[in-house]
């Protein structure tokens, strides 16, 4: 059978290939560019070399340089890379096995026990979410931090100095661990409770003691669930910004400060270009290690059988169990206490507690910062408004034309750190033809970028919900697909969609590393006015301004959580 | 309105074969029932008519012009889904108007375009012309759903949303009018009104109707002609009747109802022109059908056959001999499992009050009309 090639273009082609650009320009491209960069050493400019010969011609002549010089100097020392490799994967691994030993009692307890307050703990669950990891980072500071009120009651209660050393890796490790469990909680929770109840009881059945049963059976049968989980939290970890920036000491090495450095102090390519390929190289590693892990497992929450399991009551269990998992939930609760705290003090540090309150700091980050909650509206919006037109086509494409290129294309993102994202935009980017480094239009895209494989699950899953005949009676109807989708998909997918949208708007407000790289001075948005006030000593309206974002952030996805409850069909 | 042609239909999906030079004219205003059992590519056939699957090869027509290369959305094909597919956010009103405004907004000025899309948008926005207002009542009371115009269609029964589905479909006065197992999600008892239903708005409309079923009974009672499919070819296209009465294959024969199956061999032609064969045992029967080769197969409905004890005749023509081995009381009928020799007969006999059902060990006689004895 001869294929014939079809000229016929409707519509939907059309946009198909204009959503395959976007992503071509502004993801594959960059990083390519930025591989290319690491090889020769000195910017390159790809799309330059498309319109002027002049840049083809000196393009071609970096690439007839390429060495792998770059990498090679990594091992041979000096540039302090490699040491700041070792200490980002230290991180990693650090904080994995150490949320992984800290949740796994808390999940058990949610999953199989009758714990009481699940309700109540999950709520506090949700603030590590809620807070940019820069702010948790300051209440950090703010605790533990010499001036800090823990270390007062410390020395109150007769201990010297300080508690331990804020401004260190093990900062840097125990905020990461206290903000990033809810990561590996819910996944956790989840292995937990599919695990084949069937099984402990024959063990039990056999006269095993329930801490036998738990370490030979329930404990193996969840472990590609907190596997996979602790793989994960390797990855958000490793690609972390907010915390390091804040809390890392200037002889303590970390790639993704190192890369910002390099690039936001030094202007130095080759140097940002090198570790934003290995971030990028690790990143993709472990996605893939936690992909293989969790391969032809996921099935099993849908199609496994939702057996009744008895939850434990066993009153000692319990009560141990809730009082470490309220001691855990405590350190996030406390940490955005002393951030409020802080934004309604005169001043704090000489006591446990604020010298006066006030609420000046209020007043002024609403008439000096204005224009940064503006900014990160309109910016967030811009966002929003990009992400749901792709996102919602992408769906449609995958699911109802199978095409799985945009698939992969639209999740390469999830391996890509906001900070290698950001290098490899403004490397690109930098110069004329497509000049928009330093353009709320690239921030916007980049924000929009980083975000999209969240906002196409959310809108895939409301597509897949849909079922294929539905469109097809609008096609009999007489609309062509394209009208059959506006019209009929859209409405459909509508509370998928706004929730996606509201939890994409969430996201960039509170986006950290993108901003803080990319963000132009008349562009700043909050996240970055929280950032800078910080590095300027305004601490007390960081703390104002950081309170604003929460507060926002919760309202909003007590909204999206509204909308996708409320679905009408 | 028009009529069907589809020539030469082939249709092959990632090598396998669905439907094999599928050739069918279907007439105007027709009832016309694609039958077989499932898989045989009753979906695939219809969907080609629609124009959601495109042909491997072959041509279809629709009047008299060729639409194998017209988008499905330009076919005016009314579909009915076996699921139903009505819209779940609109109102049963907005499920019927859709095709309208659709229209509407291809065929309207820039103003009537943006004001049809806010309305098939958000029902609240822009206003219905008189004249769709009118349509969409009309056929809503048509199907004796006027009363139910605000509701959504998740709040309606099935038999309900079937109607609503048959009237989204019609209000488009369409070309040919499309059904894929349209009452396979209901209950037995709707699913008998609903037969009557679809057949008498079929009759009043007057439009040229698919109707795709596996289900012979809904089939045969329903359309004016039947194709009985089997592994994406045609065997046999007919009237239910004549379906019944003479089917081209065992197969046919077998899925269009139960039937006696015998092997048999072919010993002579008499003068009047019936076909002598001999079954098993030695045993002659007489068939008005002829035979065109010497080892056939014969089909005796179990209906055909007429069962009586003793010497109720003397007549010896087309008479077996058997012995009753089974009796079932199926209502109205009464079923008997007769052996003749080595020969199996399924016989069934209207139940008639005061007659008692007859022993199995019963020695009976089976007389068979030469005509209903149909040789393949
Ligand atoms: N989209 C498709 N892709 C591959 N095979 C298909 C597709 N649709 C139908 N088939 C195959 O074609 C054959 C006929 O299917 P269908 O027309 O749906 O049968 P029916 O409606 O009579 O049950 C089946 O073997 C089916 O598996
Ligand atoms: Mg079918």
């Amino acid at each position: 059978m001869k294929k014939r090639l079809s000229l016929r273009f409707d519509g939907f082609d059309v946009l198909k290939w204009i959503i395959y650009l976007f992503f071509f320009v502004f993801l594959i491209i960059p990083l390519f560019s930025i591989l290319l960069v690491s090889f020769t050493g000195e910017p390159v400019n790809l799309f330059g070399s498309l319109t002027n010969e002049k840049i083809l011609s000196s393009t071609l002549k970096k690439l007839s340089n390429v060495s792998v010089e770059a990498y090679t100097s990594i091992f041979t020392g000096g540039s302090g890379y490699f040491e700041a490799l070792v200490n980002s994967l230290k991180l990693g691994v650090g904080v994995a096995l150490l949320v992984t030993i800290v949740v796994l009692p808390i999940a058990y307890a949610f999953a199989r026990t009758k714990m009481p307050f699940k309700p109540f703990f999950a709520a506090i669950c949700t603030i590590p979410l809620i807070m940019p990891t820069f702010i948790s980072s300051y209440a950090f500071v703010l605790m533990f931090g010499k001036t800090g009120w823990v270390n007062h009651i410390y020395q109150a209660l007769g201990g010297e100095g300080v508690l331990f050393d804020v401004q260190s890796m093990m900062g840097i490790v125990l905020v990461q661990v206290f903000f990033f469990f809810p990561y590996a909680l819910w996944p956790m929770v989840a292995a937990f409770k599919i695990c084949d109840v069937t099984l402990e009881e024959a063990s039990q059945n056999l006269g095993a003691k329930s801490w036998y049963t738990f370490m030979r059976v329930t404990l193996p049968l969840a472990m590609p669930g907190i596997i996979s989980s602790m793989l994960l939290i390797f990855t958000v970890s490793f690609s972390d910004f907010g915390t390091p920036i804040i809390l890392a000491p200037k002889d303590l090495n970390l790639i993704v400060v190192e890369a910002y450095r390099e690039i936001a102090g030094f202007f130095n390519w080759a140097g940002s270009a090198v570790l934003t390929i290995i971030m990028l190289i690790v990143a993709a590693f472990f996605f893939w290690l936690q992909r293989m892990v969790i391969k032809g497992k996921e099935y099993g929450t849908i199609s496994g059988k939702p057996t009744k399991q008895k939850l434990n009551d066993h009153k000692g269990a319990v009560s141990v169990l809730t009082a470490y998992t309220a001691l855990v939930m405590l350190v996030p609760l406390l940490a955005v206490g002393s951030v409020f705290l802080s934004s309604v003090a005169t001043t704090w540090g000489h006591h446990a507690l604020p010298d006066g309150y006030t609420l000046d700091h209020y007043k002024t980050i609403f008439s000096t910062s204005g224009k940064n909650i503006m900014n990160s509206m309109l910016l967030a919006g811009g966002t929003l408004v990009i992400s749901v037109i792709i996102s919602t086509f992408v769906s449609y494409f995958v699911v109802r034309r199978g095409a799985s290129g945009l698939d992969f294309v639209s999740s390469i993102p999830l391996i890509v750190p906001g900070i290698a994202l950001g290098i490899a935009l403004i490397q690109t980017f930098n110069t004329a033809p497509l000049h928009l480094t330093g353009t709320a239009l690239l921030l916007i895209i980049a924000y929009t970028i980083r975000r999209m494989p969240y906002m196409i699950r959310s809108t895939m899953s409301s597509m897949m919900a849909i079922r294929k005949d539905i469109e097809e009676a609008a096609v009999s109807l007489g609309a062509s697909s394209l009208v059959a989708a506006i019209t009929v998909i859209g409405p459909l997918m509508l509370p998928g969609i706004a929730a996606g949208a509201i939890l994409v708007f969430v996201t960039v407000i509170k986006e950290a590393s993108i901003s803080i790289l990319l963000a132009p001075t008349d562009w700043a948005p909050m996240s970055l006015a929280v950032f800078q006030n910080l590095l300027r000593g305004e601490y007390y309206t960081a703390c104002a301004m950081a309170i604003l974002i929460i507060v926002i952030v919760v309202i909003l996805q007590a909204l999206a959580k509204k909308i996708t409850k409320d679905q009408l069909y | 309105m028009g009529s069907v042609r589809i020539e030469h239909l082939n249709k092959v999906f990632n090598g396998n074969t669905a439907l094999e030079d599928v050739n069918l004219e279907i007439r105007e205003g027709e009832f016309f029932a694609l039958l077989g059992p499932s898989g045989c590519g009753k979906t695939t056939t219809m969907r080609c008519v629609a124009g959601f699957e495109t042909p491997t090869s072959g041509k279809i027509y629709i009047g008299d012009k060729d639409v194998s290369n017209i988008p499905a959305n330009q076919r005016n094909c009314g579909m009915v889904f076996q699921s139903y597919a009505l819209f779940p956010h609109l109102s049963v009103f907005e499920n019927v108007a859709y095709s309208l405004n659709i229209r509407r907004f291809y065929q309207g000025g820039m103003g009537t375009k943006i004001a049809t899309l806010a309305h098939l948008l958000n029902s609240k926005l822009g206003k219905l012309d008189r004249e769709t207002e009118k349509k969409v009542r009309d056929s809503l009371d048509f199907v004796e759903l006027g009363h139910l115009a605000d509701r959504l269609p998740g709040q309606l029964s099935g038999g309900q949303q079937q109607r609503v589905a048959l009237a989204r479909a019609l209000v488009m006065e369409p070309a040919v009018l499309l059904m894929d197992e349209p009452l396979s999600n209901l209950d037995k008892k709707l699913r008998n009104v609903m037969r009557v239903t679809i057949r008498q708005i079929q009759q009043k409309v007057g439009i040229t109707t698919i109707f795709v079923t596996h289900d012979q009974e809904e089939a045969m009672s329903m359309a004016d002609r039947v194709a009985v499919m089997h592994g994406g070819k045609l065997v046999q296209v007919d009237t239910p009747t004549a379906l019944y009465s003479n089917p081209v294959s065992r197969f046919v024969a077998d899925f269009v109802g139960s039937s006696n199956i015998l092997q048999g061999s072919v010993k002579e032609t008499n003068d009047v022109g019936e076909t002598l064969i001999e079954i098993g045992g030695n045993r002659l029967l007489r068939s008005s059908f002829p035979a065109k080769k010497k080892d056939v197969e014969v089909i005796i409905r179990p209906e055909s056959v007429r069962l009586f004890t003793g010497d109720a005749t003397d007549s010896t023509d087309n008479i077996l001999d058997g012995t009753i081995e089974l009796s079932t009381y199926l209502g109205p009928t009464i079923r008997y499992d007769v052996k003749v020799g080595d020969l199996q007969f399924e016989v069934d006999t209207i139940f008639e009050a005061g007659n008692p059902l007859l022993e199995p060990g019963t020695k009976v006689k089976l007389e068979i009309d030469p005509s209903r004895v149909v040789i393949i």
